[in-house]
């Protein structure tokens, strides 16, 4: 509890940068659309939190599902006259289907094989996109579609999807920390620490695996479906293998299984890989290496390394206090 | 309560256990006893779900519960503990009892996520009474530490209430005294008799024999998967095949 | 036609089995998967050309030279980075995205050093077709296969009749135990990677003269080879080069028979069909399920 009233500066921080950075920005676009970039990023990267920081199962594939919104969604606008925000909504749903059918088919495979069958997953959604029968993708050629309207409200530029987005952050946000804190939650962890016991103890696995595949799946699709909604324009190439590896990559610089490692992973490679965009040929290789060097360096990413070091110096400072040696934590079966 | 009629468990062409017939009688502390190797794990892994019987019936409360998924058997009221213990390492120790309480508990998917005044008054009342398990086997200090850090004697006792959490009627020990010294012991033959006193039947794979012998109403001896004797406490003692594979086991 | 497709179908499957093979040593000897294969193999394309082509070696030579720099650098993988993590002991997923980041900085790398075009590996055999009867083929496509059928004979007799390869064995199933009966560990893993790595350059080597060499060349291939590894068993010597084999053939006549619009997707669906249903591949190979 008295944690959280020590955050309380740094979390004005952010609510200020929050409210404050589209304003300080507002003449530079390319600025705003990072921003809008990295709230949908946010979105994405906490849907693959769920299942894998949470829940414990891989996923080399969710580029698969971050199509499916997005291309869900710009069909069903263009085909069927979908107002654009209930297509988004029925996209991700389609999504989470999806994503429910491989988790159901793939319960049984363990850690390397899953990541496999889930990238063969995004490999043919990638190729379906892109090789559509009849055409109806625009292929290639990608399609171009409308922007986001709220009851006949068009957020046509980034300043106005730029609130959109961050009321979709925090509301998915808040969503996932309600499910974390309960019992489907902790269903959830129980798979990812010890599966044997978890299923002795009652919790219907495969199910639970079902659970939570569909709203990470959810999660991812719809922004997909919020990124081509905003660039109006959807093609394969943003949803190729390395995107999955992308999503993989900006958890895992934040940190797994908590509410702020996503965040605070989405901006980091975000604006690392935009500064790296001047290098050019350079960029990939770059990003290869830092990538390398984070992964050595600091396994618990950024977030997850920061609050271990800020609990030990709590608990060495209560420790002292108290003057208890019982504080001391040994770590074990992890 | 429990009947396991003709349990035969075969791995390849490895007989396990052979042929076992087990009544666990209501509020008692059955024991089952025998050598290492002898099947005794494999059995109750196949009460638990975890094996199918190769041949067999197993029946609680009159229901047929044979090669039903761990889950479900949890879910009908048979809970466990593992010889090797298996906790959730880094959920906290009142985590590990919430998740105990998952079989009794009613919070769906999506009631769960949008917090529904019911799922908030279920997760407050489980906090409490979760807590007040913690109490019962004195791990109450431990509550918000991961169950890693807790002593080894109190990992023990955190699965056993862990498994208690799920209001089960009957209770799968697996060695549940092994690395006790004999002060924990005698705690822990005390912590049975509470548990028995709370309605739950309990049925317990232990080596120490002097525990086994004070505390079990009624012993069954497994032998190379077979069921070697049977009887009150005193009878095993004096059966003359128990004697002799006890001995036999030793050099 | 029938035997144009086949021996295609063949090439490409024997490609497909030498990544798989490399999988699959790397499985065996430390548990773990490897994403780099793919992209060393392109490499292997590229420094096969700089030798051969450029520097003017003869093709034996070069094809030496290119599997001993592999070996190096994929031993050298291991030591700087699969090692230091491993003995960190981070989570799995960090190995998987270390092998990614790997691959990114090896192909990126290689994009700069060799340029963004498809580079023509010159032939290697003085003549352009062989012709039997009123069939043709290149020769290297049949020496493709060949190398492909040999690698997989020469390793397995490695890992079951050699002491590294029984020590490697070892070392995968039991690290501890191994240690304590004086395996060098550390050696015999560095040595599995170091060899997969030379298995795919040979494998860039081969495919460079028929398909030309270019920087994504073996992204595809090497995503591709996992399916081969599953199919065959993950982990199998055999089981490797026949998943492989399969693979290419059912591709190419699939290709040619039914459609070409959707060649790529049979990899991944066959992945599919074998994880699911038979997930210990046609070689009933036993370490892929817990």
């Amino acid at each position: 509890m008295d944690k959280t009233k020590k955050m309380n500066p740094l979390m004005l921080a952010v609510i200020a940068a929050c409210i404050g950075l589209p304003f300080v920005f507002m003449g530079a676009p390319f600025i705003l659309l990072i921003l809008c970039y990295i709230e949908i990023y946010i979105i994405a990267v906490s849907g693959l939190d769920i299942v894998f920081g949470y829940c414990g199962q891989i996923s080399l594939g969710h580029a698969a599902f971050y199509a499916i919104g997005a291309y869900g969604s710009v069909l069903l606008h263009k085909y069927y006259n979908v107002p654009v925000f209930f297509s988004m909504l029925i996209g991700a749903a389609i999504g989470a289907v999806i994503g429910a059918i491989v988790a159901y088919t793939c319960s049984n495979l363990v850690f390397h094989f899953l990541s496999l069958a889930t990238q063969a997953v995004g490999e043919i959604v990638y190729i379906l996109i892109s090789h559509s029968p009849g055409n109806i993708t625009g292929n290639f050629v990608g399609m171009y579609t409308d922007s986001v309207s709220i009851f006949g409200f068009k957020l046509d530029n980034q300043f106005k999807f730029y609130w959109f987005g961050l009321v979709c952050v925090l509301i998915f946000l808040a969503l996932k920390q309600a499910l974390i804190n309960s019992r489907t939650g902790r269903a959830f962890m129980a798979i990812r620490e010890n599966v044997k016991a978890a299923d002795g103890m009652g919790i219907d696995v495969r199910m639970y695996k079902v659970k939570a595949f569909a709203m990470s799946a959810f999660y991812t699709a719809f922004a997909g479906a919020l990124v081509t909604h905003m660039t109006k324009y959807a093609s394969p190439d943003s949803f190729l293998y390395k995107q999955s590896v992308m999503f993989l990559t900006m958890l895992l610089f934040g940190g797994t299984g908590s509410l702020w490692g996503p965040i605070v992973g989405s901006i980091s490679v975000l604006v690392i890989n935009e500064s790296l965009r001047d290098l050019q040929n350079l960029q990939m290789l770059v990003f290869g290496v830092l990538m390398l060097i984070v992964i050595i360096a600091i396994p618990g990413g950024i977030y997850g390394t920061a609050k271990e070091y800020y609990d030990n110096l709590k608990a060495k400072k209560s420790a002292g206090k108290t003057d208890a040696g019982t504080a001391v934590s040994e770590k074990k079966g992890v | 309560m429990l009947e396991a009629n003709g349990v035969t468990i075969k791995f390849g062409g490895l007989v396990a256990v052979n042929h076992v017939n087990l009544k666990i009688r209501d509020k008692q502390i059955t024991g089952l006893i025998g050598p290492n190797g002898a099947g005794k794990t494999t059995f109750f892994n196949c009460i638990s779900g975890v094996y199918t019987p190769s041949e067999g019936t197993v029946i609680f409360d009159g229901r047929h519960i044979e090669g039903l998924r761990p889950y479900q058997i949890c879910q009908a009221g048979i809970s466990r503990t593992y010889q090797v213990i298996n906790l959730f390492w880094k959920m906290t120790a009142l985590e590990n009892v919430l998740v105990g309480m998952h079989p009794r508990m009613k919070g769906g998917f999506l009631t769960d996520m949008f917090k529904t005044p019911a799922v908030r008054r279920e997760e407050k009342e489980a906090k409490e009474k979760a807590y007040e398990w913690l109490k019962f086997v004195g791990l109450e200090k431990y509550a918000n530490d991961p169950a890693s850090s807790l002593p080894y004697g109190g990992q023990r006792l955190l699965e056993i209430v862990r498994g208690l959490a799920s209001n089960c009627k009957i209770l799968l020990l697996d060695e549940p005294a092994a690395g006790m010294n004999s002060g924990e012991k005698e705690e822990f033959d005390r912590l049975l008799q509470k548990i028995l006193d709370m309605g739950v039947t309990i049925l317990m794979i232990e080596h120490d024999m002097k525990l086994v012998m004070h505390i079990c109403q009624y012993i069954y001896v497994l032998e190379y998967g077979k069921l070697l004797a049977e009887g009150v406490p005193e009878e095993v003692q004096n059966n003359p095949e128990v004697i002799r594979a006890y001995l036999g086991g030793e050099d | 036609m029938f035997f144009t497709l086949l021996i295609s179908g063949l090439v490409i499957g024997s490609i497909y089995g030498l990544i798989a093979l490399g999988y699959s040593m790397i499985y065996k000897s430390s548990g773990l998967l490897s994403f780099m294969q793919g992209d060393i193999m392109t490499l292997g394309a590229f420094l096969g050309i700089t030798f051969y082509s450029y520097a003017g070696l003869p093709f034996p030579v070069a094809l030496l030279l290119v599997v001993l720099i592999s070996i190096a650098l994929g031993f050298a993988i291991e030591k700087g980075v699969i090692r230091p993590l491993l003995n960190k002991n981070t989570m799995a997923i960090y190995i998987v995205l270390a092998t990614i980041a790997v691959s990114y900085i090896v192909q990126n790398g290689s994009m700069l050093v060799w340029g963004t075009i498809t580079l023509n590996f010159p032939s290697i055999f003085g003549i352009s077709t062989i012709k039997v009867g009123n069939i043709s083929f290149q020769p290297e496509a049949l020496m493709c296969i060949v190398v492909g059928f040999f690698c997989m004979f020469l390793l397995q007799i490695f890992m079951n009749k050699t002491r590294i390869g029984t020590s490697m064995r070892a070392a995968s199933m039991d690290a501890m135990a191994a240690e304590s009966c004086g395996i060098d560990v550390s050696l015999s893993t560095g040595l599995s990677w170091g060899l997969s790595a030379g298995l795919a350059a040979i494998a860039g080597m081969l495919i460079g003269p028929i398909y030309g060499v270019y920087t994504t060349l073996g992204a595809t291939i090497g995503r591709k080879g996992f399916s081969s590894a599953v199919i065959g068993g993950y982990g199998n010597m055999y089981g490797a080069i026949v998943g492989g084999i399969l693979l290419g053939l059912v591709e190419t006549f699939g290709t040619s028979y039914v459609s070409s619009t959707y060649r790529n997707l049979i990899a991944y669906v066959l992945l599919l069909i074998f994880l699911l249903l038979k997930p210990t591949g046609i070689f009933n190979e036993k370490a892929i399920r817990s």
